[in-house]
């Protein structure tokens, strides 16, 4: 009795375990032909996410997972697509990937649904050289069968590898040449330098890599002004990461760039009046090589547009003076990210002056006569042209004339934006010339419009005195006409 | 001083018998009644007319009539030249006081029925002077080239383009083409300086020596008052006073240019949209604003052209009006001109404070 | 007619008032030749000169020079390239209305402002500047220079 009820047992669990083994493999046929063939794909796909969900090579490449026999199973008619080529496979990523009942109901997973959408209108999504199919499938960047989530080490679009999954392509100059030969190929390698991709490098998932700044599925030209790196839209892309103190503790540096750099000029002209001269941030940081300049470097970095102050300087005394005092040059009277328009008040030696924050009166004695005559000197134009104006003004209102005194105004105009330029090579000498030219100007538009002055009033005491002659004259043939009347009615 | 004119008179005499003329002269007389301060208006016209002569003909001497120049040359005369901007503030201001003058010289004449026989052609020549210095007014307006007046003209030869049939032809001959260009500047220059002085001069020729010849007109029933049989020599008495009033419109039109120079504008552009509140000049005001009430189209007739045909008509039996007023003629007075003259001068008031008001 | 006898105190009377008369008389006839003549002499700028402007010489401008023109209340820079060509633009910058100036050392018409470069079509090749250069007419009549505008 004991032998035959075990191995009634015996036969019962073998059964039991060959037929649950047989139904797991039932799931997935083609896995286990696959595996058995040595396919890496299929050695790879046990490591991919969909593997765990569940999912079986048929829900890829359709046909009937249950079969198998190849011919059953690799059916058309039961939905095999086979290797599916081109769009085919973005398309059939998209077919869950965008399906909320799917991806939400099914799977409860917290990813997006709006990548292929995204894909579609971004740069990638542009037709490939074949004309047949999107530049990029879903499979160029992810991978096909390993797919991970990205923050899996060995994801290729984990911030760690992002970098290398890109460059892939847009390092490779004989593929980007058939797209847009204008693109350099060289970000990566200028990534290598900036403090982003050192970072990157040395294991800090935190630090920006391609897709913080270009975002992943929805990449735009960087001329799109859509686009995230377009001028205007750039301070907030870069402000995502370096505003945030909590995601910056720990670097060591500020976290309120772009709060100053919005109230600065360069902020306001980029982000109010959109002038797209001004500078975002890569204008002087760099994008991919990005880095402060060096203390060195800091005018020639100003320098590629404020090209003459910074000429000027690197002949100055000051620039030995500052770079040997580790001095950033231009950012230390004129702040790097809150650069407020420069009036006349930085110059000199009173309050405000950011000379006198060096040149005392018994200290760097020289540079404090210099600074307090270039001062008083911009003073005295300063002043010279609010009376030219105002002169002007008056003439104006009063209804004369004064065109060419309008034309002169520029001419100082012109002298005080020189003298102030002239600043930077601080040589008396030079500034004094200039502003001479300046006030030369001023006398003349003065002259003018007093002249022009001069002429309203002349023109109405021109005008009471002929009053005068011609009411003397009227009275008087008014007396004359009178008495040849008297006249003739005495005569009558 | 005497004796020395007296031997020009003579020797002139001698060799053209200025004697008889100047006895002729002598006999003037001037009415004098209610309605006599109404005849100095001939004389203001007149004055103000010679004015313009001789401040356009110097004006001339610095004025370019081309596209390029025409504005800066008045800005040259207005600011470089010496007393520039009297001589042009004196023209433009006089022009408008002679249009008044004369409107007001003919609405005196219309009223005292003065243009009945033997006065007809003084009164038709009259009218053409009238109709002549408009268009002196609308030729003049455009030279300076500023924006205003190149919308204005614009619009006034468009409006001369509705007429029927020869509406069009004459527009391209005012303008000079199809549009308003540095042709119609030329055009217009060459009206203004030439071809109107020449007709205007022509007139005031024949209407001058009518009124010499005829002596001046009497009102109706004159002559059955013998209480105010009162007179005046033309010389000196009327001709002393004329120049007096001469003088002190002088004086007006001096304190009119200094205090209230004639503005420069801006220049034309012809590719800028036109600026906003266009209004012609106020002597056309009261038919440009009648023409805004028309509606756009009465039976089977254009509005405008309605508009234009009724003033052109309007125009021509005012013009005729020696040749229909029987009564007057006979020497009877005519309640119904007065009330017609009346109707028509409170609707040119009305209409051009209307327009002014717009 | 009969003269009616006039006594001392009328006779002066009558002379004071043809005094008073033909003394005004001659005065009003100096306040309208004095204002009439001064018109007539002209002022010492001869010529309105505004849309079109008399530069100088061709030979007295060199090749590979720039130089700037007041024209009218604008500034109008003229430039004569290397090969003997002329070229005149509204010299105000397209940026912030800076004034522009020839550089030599460049090639470029340049605005030290901004450091904005514009080629010798005008065109703005180089920093901020947003747009080209209005260009303006040069005209060449013998041996005079002209700039005038493009109409």
């Amino acid at each position: 009795m004991t032998q035959r009820h075990s191995l009634r047992i015996s036969c019962f669990v073998f059964l039991l375990v060959t037929s649950v083994q047989t139904a797991i493999m039932a799931q997935d046929q083609c896995l286990t032909c696959h595996e058995a063939m040595e396919d890496s794909h299929a050695a790879l796909f046990k490591k991919d996410i969909h593997y765990a969900k569940g999912l079986t090579c048929a829900d890829c490449h359709g046909g009937d997972a249950s079969k198998e026999e190849m011919d059953a199973a690799m059916n058309a008619k039961a939905g095999y697509i086979g290797v599916p080529k081109g769009d085919r496979i973005s398309a059939t990523c998209s077919k869950c990937h965008s399906d909320a009942a799917v991806m939400v109901k099914r799977y409860r997973s917290a990813l997006p649904l709006d990548q292929m959408e995204l894909l579609e209108k971004s740069v990638h999504g542009k037709l490939s050289t074949s004309g047949r199919e999107h530049i990029a499938q879903c499979t160029s960047c992810h991978g096909s069968h390993g797919i991970v989530t990205k923050t899996n080490r060995t994801s290729p679009v984990h911030p760690l590898n992002l970098p290398a999954t890109c460059a892939k392509c847009h390092s490779n100059a004989t593929f980007m040449r058939t797209y847009d030969p204008g693109l350099p190929i060289d970000q990566l390698e200028k990534y290598r330098t900036s403090v982003h991709g050192k970072r990157n490098m040395s294991g800090d998932p935190k630090a920006a890599e391609c897709a913080s700044c270009h975002g992943s599925h929805e990449v735009l030209s960087a001329k799109d002004v859509r686009s995230s790196v377009y001028p205007t839209n750039l301070p907030a892309t870069c402000s995502k990461c370096h505003s945030n103190a909590t995601y910056m503790k720990g670097y060591g540096i500020a976290s309120d760039q772009h709060e100053q750099y919005a109230k600065s000029v360069h902020g306001k002209a980029l982000l109010e009046k959109k002038d797209l001269g001004a500078p975002a941030c890569n204008d002087c940081h760099g994008n991919h090589g990005a880095a402060p300049p060096g203390l060195e470097s800091v005018s020639k970095v100003c320098g590629t547009c404020h090209a003459l102050n910074a000429e000027l300087f690197s002949s100055s005394p000051h620039k030995k003076a500052f770079d040997s005092r580790k001095l950033p040059e231009c950012e230390t009277c004129h702040g790097n990210h809150e650069i407020v328009a420069a009036t006349d008040e930085l110059l000199g030696v009173g309050e405000g002056a950011v000379c006198a924050w060096c040149h005392k009166e018994n200290e760097n004695i020289k540079g404090f006569e210099v600074a307090r005559t270039m001062r008083s000197l911009a003073d005295s134009l300063i002043t010279a042209e609010n009376e030219a104006i105002s002169l002007v003004s008056e003439a104006e209102q009063k209804g004369m004339e004064v065109g060419e005194a309008k034309f002169k105004l520029r001419e100082i105009r012109q002298a005080r934006l020189e003298t102030r330029t002239k600043v930077h090579s601080f040589d008396l000498k030079q500034f004094q010339e200039v502003a001479d030219l300046g006030l030369a100007a001023t006398s003349t538009v003065t002259a003018e419009a007093g002249e022009a002055i001069d002429q309203y009033f002349f023109r109405r005491w021109g005008l009471l005195v002929a009053s005068l002659i011609i009411t003397i004259l009227a009275v008087s043939l008014f007396v004359y006409i009178r008495r040849i009347e008297k006249e003739q009615a005495q005569n009558r | 001083m005497k004796n020395k004119l007296l031997a020009l008179y003579r020797w002139i005499d001698e060799r053209v018998e200025l004697r008889d003329l100047i006895e002729f002269m002598g006999k003037k007389y001037v009415p004098v009644h209610e309605h006599s301060v109404w005849y100095y208006f001939g004389g203001v016209s007149l004055f103000l007319f010679i004015i313009q002569v001789v401040t356009g003909i110097l004006l001339l001497f610095y004025y370019k009539g081309s596209e390029e120049l025409a504005f800066e040359s008045i800005q040259f005369i207005m600011s470089k030249v010496e007393f520039g901007w009297l001589i042009r503030s004196i023209h433009s201001w006089a022009a408008n006081l002679f249009i008044l003058a004369a409107i007001i010289h003919m609405f005196s004449v219309y009223f005292t029925k003065a243009y009945r026989k033997p006065r007809e052609i003084t009164w038709l020549t009259g009218m053409a002077m009238l109709f002549l210095g408009m268009g002196f007014g609308f030729s003049g307006y455009l030279l300076p080239w500023n924006e205003l007046a190149f919308f204005a003209t614009k619009v006034g030869t468009d409006i001369a383009g509705v007429v029927p049939v020869i509406g069009k032809p004459i527009m391209i001959l005012l303008r000079g083409g199809e549009d308003v260009t540095g042709a119609t500047l030329s055009r217009m220059f060459g009206f203004h300086v030439a071809i109107f002085p020449g007709l205007f001069v022509v007139f005031l020729g024949i209407h001058l020596l009518l009124v010499q010849r005829q002596g001046m007109s009497e009102p109706i029933g004159f002559e059955n008052s013998p209480a105010n049989q009162k007179t005046m020599p033309f010389f000196p008495n009327f001709l002393l006073r004329d120049l007096l009033l001469w003088l002190l419109v002088l004086n007006v039109i001096a304190v009119l240019a200094v205090l209230f120079p004639w503005e420069l504008g801006v220049k034309a552009d012809p590719f800028a949209p036109a600026p906003s509140g266009i209004k012609p000049e106020w002597y056309f005001m009261f038919m440009f604003q009648s023409l805004k009430y028309i509606p756009a189209q009465v039976l089977f007739v254009d509005g405008e052209v309605l508009g234009i045909l009724l003033f052109g008509f309007a125009g021509l039996i005012w013009t005729l009006v020696p040749f229909w007023d029987r009564k007057s003629a006979a020497g009877q007075q005519n309640r119904l001109v007065n009330y017609i003259g009346l109707f028509v001068v409170l609707y040119m008031i009305l209409f051009t404070i209307l327009g002014w008001l717009a | 007619m009969e003269n009616i006898e006039q006594t001392p105190a009328k006779q002066s009377k009558r002379d004071f008032l043809k005094y008073i008369l033909g003394g005004s008389f001659l005065a009003w006839i100096a306040t309208i030749l004095y204002p009439l003549v001064a018109y007539l002499k002209p002022p010492k700028q001869a010529e309105v000169e505004v849309t079109s402007v008399k530069v100088g010489k061709l030979q007295d401008i060199e090749k590979e020079s720039g130089q700037i023109v007041k024209f009218g209340n604008k500034p109008v820079i003229l430039v004569r390239a290397a090969n003997g060509e002329l070229s005149a633009f509204n010299a105000t910058c397209t940026h912030l209305d800076c004034t522009v100036q020839f550089r030599k050392d460049m090639g470029v018409i340049w605005c030290a402002c901004h450091n904005g470069k514009y080629d010798l079509t005008g065109r703005n090749i180089a920093g901020p500047p947003p747009r080209p250069l209005d260009p303006l007419r040069v005209i060449v009549q013998g041996e005079e220079v002209f700039i005038s505008k493009n109409v």
